[in-house]
């Protein structure tokens, strides 16, 4: 059976549980999981011992559970959890049906472009640790969806944004978790530790580049013997599509 | 070594359940302030609208001039308010009327910000 459907089951009761706390069961705010939160409650922590705006001890908590996923399992997380990157898988598998023939993005532009999180980053937490806000929260696709334009967004602006995340995956997949994710680049440095990665057996592989057509990230598997990229979030698309037994495989290495 | 494909969403579950159990290590409030009243009783509150420091902060202020009221402990994430207060002067469905009370806005018109959903979490006002 595909890898695939288990990590749509798991991304859908996720995303299910999510969206049975924004629609307000449950005891907590959904926006009390998001574990970005945590990287901006770090300097409030540091400066003052206090949380910022409506951030908890829980975003801080689910942000060391997943670092330390990340350092065994890379970016598991946004493969088999995330629920915005569930969605952008969803747009990209519409994007496919209905646009057969999309062009490929540039290396260089893709490169360029994939810079843009760290931007988000550093904005997102200057921003925070400045203001003691989550000012960025109205742009923010998790919140702005979940919420259903709730406390903290900005009307039409914050629809825009999002429209405009929407339109991009549609063009690019995982237009938002490659270009944009602050989360993915907080992951980024623990993601290149990752023990657990998919090792390509080079006498076996006929390079007939099944693998680098199916990744959502756009990564090369047939052109590495390790997949130790800071994008590659484990989803194994990679190996169910390997036509040859054995040549694509998960291991635990370094 | 070779891993079994499925070894990965039993490790995403034990990073997201890890994640959570760990929470309690991490506990802050979001405001905590103290008043003049004597602190001889408790109430733990779940109070919509108390959603981030701001809100936090003005759910306090509501408490600043009330008499009876010891202190108030807010949890901006869990929506929560711990007040300690003096049973002789203040009781908790007054504590509840002040927090529900309608506040003026500049534009002369009056409205509800909290509603206490719950009280010590027995009490459920939830409709």
């Amino acid at each position: 059976m595909k890898t695939r459907y288990f990590r749509y089951g798991l991304m859908t009761v996720i995303t299910g549980l999510v969206l049975y706390l924004a629609l307000g069961y449950g005891s907590r705010s959904f926006e009390a999981f998001c574990p970005f939160g945590g990287m901006e409650s770090l300097w409030g922590l540091f400066t003052t011992s206090e949380f910022s705006c409506a951030l908890g001890p829980l975003n801080l908590s689910m942000l060391v559970g997943l670092l330390i996923l990340a350092i065994i399992a890379k970016k598991a997380f946004c493969g088999w959890a995330c629920p915005i990157g569930f969605m952008g898988e969803l747009l990209n598998f519409v994007s496919r049906k209905v646009w057969k023939k999309r062009p490929p993005v540039a290396p260089k532009v893709n490169g360029g472009m994939k810079l843009l999180r760290y931007v988000v980053l550093v904005l997102a937490l200057i921003f925070t640790y400045k203001s003691g806000e989550l000012i960025l929260r109205g742009y923010d696709p998790f919140y702005v969806i979940f919420s259903g334009m709730g406390h903290g967004t900005v009307g039409l602006t914050s629809l825009i944004v999002l429209g405009a995340i929407i339109v991009g995956s549609f063009v690019v997949p995982m237009f938002f978790c490659r270009y944009l994710c602050p989360l993915s680049a907080t992951f980024d440095p623990f993601s290149k530790l990752g023990l657990i990665k998919v090792v390509r057996n080079e006498d076996g592989c006929t390079n007939c580049g099944k693998c680098a057509r199916v990744c959502p990230q756009g990564l090369e598997p047939d052109k590495a013997v390790k997949l130790s990229h800071r994008d590659c979030t484990n989803c194994f698309e990679c190996v169910d599509s390997c036509p040859h037994k054995d040549v694509l495989t998960i291991q635990a290495t370094y | 070594m070779k891993i079994p494909k499925l070894l990965l969403p039993i490790l995403v579950i034990a990073g997201i359940f890890g994640g959570y159990a760990l929470r309690t290590v991490f506990t802050k409030p979001s405001t905590a302030a103290e008043f003049q009243g004597n602190a001889v009783a408790k109430l733990e509150c779940e109070v919509d609208g108390i959603r981030c420091k701001g809100t936090a902060g003005f759910f306090t202020s509501l408490y600043e001039m009330e008499p009876g009221i010891a202190s108030i402990v807010t949890y901006a994430s869990e929506h929560k308010a711990v007040i300690e207060y003096d049973p002789a002067i203040t009781t908790p469905d007054r504590i509840r009327r002040v927090m529900e009370a309608p506040i003026p806005l500049r534009d002369g018109s009056r409205r509800q910000v909290f509603k206490c959903l719950s009280m010590n979490g027995e009490t459920d006002f939830r409709e």
